[in-house]
C-alpha cells in the first residue's frame, strides 16, 4: 500500500510539475521552479545554458529483485531517480550501488550504500538534454537487485506493418498518428531512407512531388507522380523539444503488370473451363442424337417429355398447396 | 409407348447436380460480392478522400440494383432461358470491377461497381433461381438449399482472399484480380445447359390455359414485366408481406452484432469472431434445411416450415438483449445463423411452391423489387433507433418483434389459405379430369398417371386424391 502511495504521488508530482512548466517554456522565460524540497538545485549543463530546465523526481521501492518504469520526456528535463531497496533479509551493513546507461556501466556511480532504517537508498541525477541522454537507466544494488528506468520520448501509435502498396503514377497518402492522450508534439518531420542515412524531405522545394499536412497529432505526407524509386522506407518523426520520436512505414511501388498476370491467369482459367464444358456438351448431344434413333422419335419423345412437364408441374404445385 | 420407356425425365438429377453447382456460384457471388467488397472501403476512403458513409454507400448501390433489376432479369431470363443471362451477368461484373480499378472518383465507383456490377448480379441471381425450378421438382428444396448455400460459403472465401489481394496489391489490382475472379460466373453459366427445346415450349403453351404464356414480341414482355395479375393471388400477397416484413428486420442485427458485442465489453476480435460463426452455420443449416424440407411429412407443409424459421428468427433477436456475456453471445449467434440459413434457404422454394414453375421467374422479379425498399431502410431505421435510444436492446426488439410477427402472419394466413384451397381443389379436380382436346387425351392421361406414381415416391400420399 505504501508503495502505491509512492507511486502514486510521484507521478502527481510528476505531472504537475510538467504542467506547470509548459507556459514558462513557450513564453521563453529561464526560471526554474521547485516541485518540492527533497531535491538539491538542478544543475544547468554546460551546453545550451539558455534552455530552461524542469526537475522531476521519481521514486521506486522495489519489492521484488526487478522492477521496470517508463518514463515519458517530453521537454529537457533534470530527472533524479532514487531506488529503494529493503534488502534480501541478509542486512550486510554496506552494499555497492551503481548505475548503468543502456547496459554500461556509468563508472563516476559507484557507490557505497549504508543501511538506513532497513533501507538501501541509491539516488542520482539525471540531466536528460537531447536524444543522446534517453535510454534505459539501472540502477543496481550489487549483483541481486535492479530497477531499470526506460526514460524516452512519446512513442508513436498504430505503426502499419505491413508496406503499403501503390502503383507508378498514382499517388499515396501517408499517415503518423500519436496518441490523443499523449502529448502534443511541436512539429512533424518526414524523412526518406537513402542508404543508411535519413533524408528529410522538404516539401516546400519539391511541391509538385511531395506535400506535408501537419495536424496537430496527424500528419500526412502525400507524395505525387509515384515511381519504381520512390519505394522504400519512410520515417515520420514527431518532434518534441528533448527529441524526435520516429515511426516508419515501407512503400512498395509497383507497375499494372503485377495484377495483370494473375488476371491473365485466371482469364485463362475461366476461358478453358468454358470451352471443355460446351464442347463436352456438343459431344454429348451428338452421341445421344444417334442413339436415339430417326428424327422423329426424337420429337415424339422431346414432345412428350415437355408435355409430362408442364402436366406434372401443373398437379405437383397444386398438389404441393395441400397439407 | 415412348413414354413408358422414357425415364421419368431429366428432372431431378444427373446434369441437374451440375446446374445446382452452377447455381451455387453464381448465387454466392450475388450475395457474398456487396458484403466483401467492404473489406476495401477503408483504403479507397484513404486514396479518393472521402467519408466513409460515402463509401458505404458503394454496397448498398451494387445490393439496391442487384435487387430492383429483378424486374427486367426476369424478362431476359423467360425470353433467352438462364444461360446466356449469367454469362452476360458474370460478364458484365468482371467487366464493372475492372472499370472500376481505374477509378479516381467516388461517383465513377458508384457507377461501376454499384449500377454495373449490380445489374450484372441481379441477372445472376434471377436466371440461376429459375433454372432450378426448371431441373428439379421431387428435389426441389435440396437444391435450393444447396444453391441458396453458394452465399456464405463465398463469404467465407471471399473475405480473406479480398485481404490478402488487399495486402499484396492494393485496393486497384485488388479490383482488376476480383473482376477476373467474377468472370467464374460465366463458367457457372456454361454448367446451365437448358434443359428443353424451345420449338416444343411453344406448342404445348398453346394448348394450357393454366400457365401464364411468354411469348416472343417486345410488347408483351414489356407487359410481362410488371405482372401486376400476381397481386390477385393470396398466397403470392401473404408471401410478400412476410418477407416484406423479415427483409426489414433481417439484416439489422447483423450489422451491428460486433457493435453490440463491443458495447457488452467484448473485445473487437472476438467480436468479429462472431460473424464468422454465424456464416459457418449458415454454410451447413442452408442444405440441411433443404434436406428437411424434402421429406415426405415437411414438403407439403414447406410453407408453415418456413414461417416457423421466421418466427424463431425474430425470437432469437427478441431474446437477445437478455444476453450479458459472451459465452451466451455465441449461442446467440449460433441460433441466429440456423434461423437465417433455414429462412434462406426456404425463402426461394417457397415461391416456386406458390408459383409453380412458369410463374416463378416473373414473381421473383416482382419479389425482389418490392423487397428492395424493407432491405435497405432497415439497416438505417435501425441505426437511427439505437442512436434515439442510446443502446442496442430497442433495436433488437424492434427487428425481433417485425420478423416475429411476418413470420406469425405468414403461418395463420397459409393455415387459412390450406383450408380453403382444399374445399377448391376437390372441385377444380372434377373439372381437371375433362379433357382439354381429344387427340391428347389418352396421352395426358398416361402421363398423368406416371408422373403421379413418380412423384408420389417421394411426397405426402395423402396428396395423390386428384
Amino acid at each position: 500500500m505504501s508503495v502505491s502511495c509512492l507511486h502514486f504521488s510521484s507521478q502527481l508530482l510528476l505531472l504537475l510539475s510538467f504542467h506547470r512548466h509548459v507556459n514558462t517554456i513557450s513564453e521563453n522565460t529561464t526560471s526554474i521552479t521547485e516541485p518540492r524540497v527533497e531535491t538539491p538545485a538542478p544543475k544547468t549543463p554546460p551546453l545550451a545554458p539558455l534552455i530552461p530546465t524542469q526537475t522531476a523526481q521519481r521514486n521506486v521501492l522495489l519489492t521484488g529483485e526487478n522492477h521496470t518504469e517508463e518514463i515519458e520526456v517530453v521537454n529537457p528535463v533534470v530527472l533524479n531517480l532514487e531506488c529503494i531497496w529493503p534488502g534480501n533479509g541478509k542486512r550486510l551493513p554496506n552494499i555497492t550501488g551503481y548505475w548503468t546507461k543502456d547496459g554500461q556501466t556509468i563508472e563516476t556511480s559507484y557507490s557505497n550504500i549504508q543501511l538506513e532504517n532497513d533501507l538501501y537508498r541509491l539516488i542520482r541525477e539525471f540531466t536528460i538534454m537531447n536524444e543522446d541522454d534517453l535510454g534505459n537507466y539501472s540502477c543496481l544494488f550489487g549483483p541481486k537487485a535492479k530497477v531499470k528506468f526506460i526514460v524516452a520520448a512519446p512513442h508513436l501509435g498504430e505503426v502499419r506493418d505491413k508496406p503499403i502498396v501503390s502503383y507508378v503514377g498514382d499517388s499515396v497518402v501517408m499517415v503518423c498518428k500519436m496518441d490523443e492522450k499523449k502529448p502534443q508534439p511541436i512539429s512533424w518531420n518526414w524523412y526518406i531512407q537513402n542508404g543508411t542515412n535519413k533524408v528529410q524531405i522538404e516539401s516546400d522545394s519539391n511541391a509538385h512531388k511531395y506535400k506535408i499536412t501537419k495536424d496537430g497529432n496527424k500528419t500526412k505526407l502525400l507524395v505525387y507522380n509515384l515511381t519504381e524509386s520512390d519505394s522504400g522506407v519512410y520515417y515520420c518523426g514527431a518532434v518534441y523539444a528533448v527529441a524526435i520520436s520516429m515511426g516508419y512505414m515501407q512503400l512498395r511501388v509497383i507497375t499494372y503488370y503485377e495484377p495483370l498476370k494473375p488476371f491473365m491467369g485466371i482469364l485463362a482459367e475461366v476461358v478453358i473451363l468454358v470451352a471443355v464444358i460446351l464442347l463436352y456438351e456438343k459431344i454429348g448431344s451428338r452421341k445421344h442424337g444417334e442413339s436415339a434413333g430417326t428424327e422423329e422419335n426424337k420429337d415424339e419423345t422431346n414432345n412428350l417429355s415437355h408435355r409430362d412437364n408442364d402436366v406434372a408441374v401443373a398437379h405437383s404445385s397444386t398438389r404441393q398447396r395441400k397439407v | 409407348m415412348s413414354a413408358e420407356e422414357k425415364p421419368p425425365s431429366v428432372l431431378d438429377g444427373g446434369w441437374g447436380w451440375m446446374v445446382v453447382l452452377g447455381a451455387h456460384i453464381s448465387i454466392g457471388f450475388a450475395y457474398s460480392t456487396p458484403k466483401a467488397l467492404s473489406i476495401f472501403f477503408k483504403e479507397i476512403q484513404n486514396d479518393l478522400q472521402c467519408s466513409y458513409s460515402d463509401i458505404a454507400w458503394i454496397s448498398s448501390i451494387m445490393l439496391a440494383v442487384m435487387y430492383a433489376g429483378g424486374p427486367i432479369s426476369s424478362a431476359l431470363v423467360n425470353r433467352f432461358g438462364s444461360r446466356p443471362i449469367v454469362i452476360l451477368g458474370g460478364l458484365m461484373c468482371g467487366v464493372s470491377m475492372v472499370a472500376a480499378s481505374f477509378g479516381s472518383s467516388i461517383i465513377y465507383l458508384y457507377l461501376c461497381i454499384g449500377v454495373i456490377g449490380g445489374s450484372g448480379l441481379a441477372l445472376n441471381l434471377n436466371a440461376s433461381l429459375t433454372i432450378i425450378s426448371k431441373y428439379f421438382l421431387v428435389r426441389r428444396p435440396l437444391a435450393n438449399g444447396l444453391a441458396m448455400a453458394g452465399s456464405p460459403v463465398f463469404l467465407c472465401f471471399l473475405a480473406p482472399l479480398n485481404q490478402f489481394l488487399l495486402d499484396e496489391f492494393d485496393w486497384r489490382g485488388s479490383l482488376l484480380i476480383l473482376g477476373a475472379v467474377m468472370l467464374n460466373c460465366c463458367v457457372a453459366g456454361a454448367l446451365m445447359r437448358p434443359p428443353s427445346q424451345p420449338v416444343v415450349l411453344k406448342k404445348v403453351e398453346d394448348q394450357s390455359n393454366e400457365v401464364s404464356s411468354i411469348k416472343d414480341s417486345c410488347g408483351q414482355n414489356v407487359k410481362k414485366l410488371l405482372d401486376l395479375t400476381f397481386f390477385k393471388d393470396r398466397g403470392f400477397v401473404f408471401y410478400l408481406i412476410g418477407n416484406l416484413m423479415f427483409f426489414f428486420g433481417a439484416y439489422a442485427p447483423i450489422v451491428f452484432l460486433s457493435a453490440y458485442a463491443v458495447s457488452l465489453g467484448v473485445e473487437e476480435y472476438s467480436a468479429a469472431y462472431l460473424l464468422s460463426i454465424m456464416g459457418v452455420v449458415d454454410m451447413f443449416v442452408r442444405p440441411g434445411t433443404g434436406l428437411i424440407a424434402n421429406t415426405t411429412w415437411i414438403r407439403p407443409r414447406v410453407q408453415c416450415f418456413f414461417s416457423f424459421a421466421m418466427v424463431f428468427n425474430g425470437m432469437c433477436h427478441l431474446l437477445c438483449p437478455l444476453i450479458t456475456s459472451y459465452p451466451l453471445l455465441v449461442v446467440y449467434t449460433v441460433f441466429f445463423g440456423v434461423s437465417f440459413g433455414m429462412v434462406f434457404a426456404l425463402i426461394f422454394e417457397c415461391l416456386m411452391d406458390l408459383m409453380g414453375n412458369q410463374r416463378f421467374p416473373s414473381a421473383v422479379g416482382l419479389v425482389t423489387i418490392i423487397e428492395c425498399v424493407p432491405m435497405l431502410l432497415g439497416p438505417p431505421t435501425a441505426g437511427l433507433l439505437v442512436d434515439i435510444s442510446g443502446n442496442y436492446k430497442s433495436m433488437f426488439f424492434m427487428c425481433g418483434g417485425v420478423i416475429t410477427l411476418g413470420g406469425m402472419f405468414l403461418f395463420t394466413m397459409n393455415v387459412c389459405r390450406y383450408h380453403t384451397l382444399k374445399k377448391e381443389q376437390s372441385s377444380a379436380d372434377t373439372e381437371q379430369a375433362k379433357p382439354t382436346g381429344s387427340a391428347n387425351q389418352g396421352q395426358a392421361n398416361i402421363s398423368e398417371v406416371e408422373i403421379q406414381t413418380a412423384v408420389s415416391v417421394e411426397t405426402d400420399p395423402n396428396g395423390r386424391n386428384c
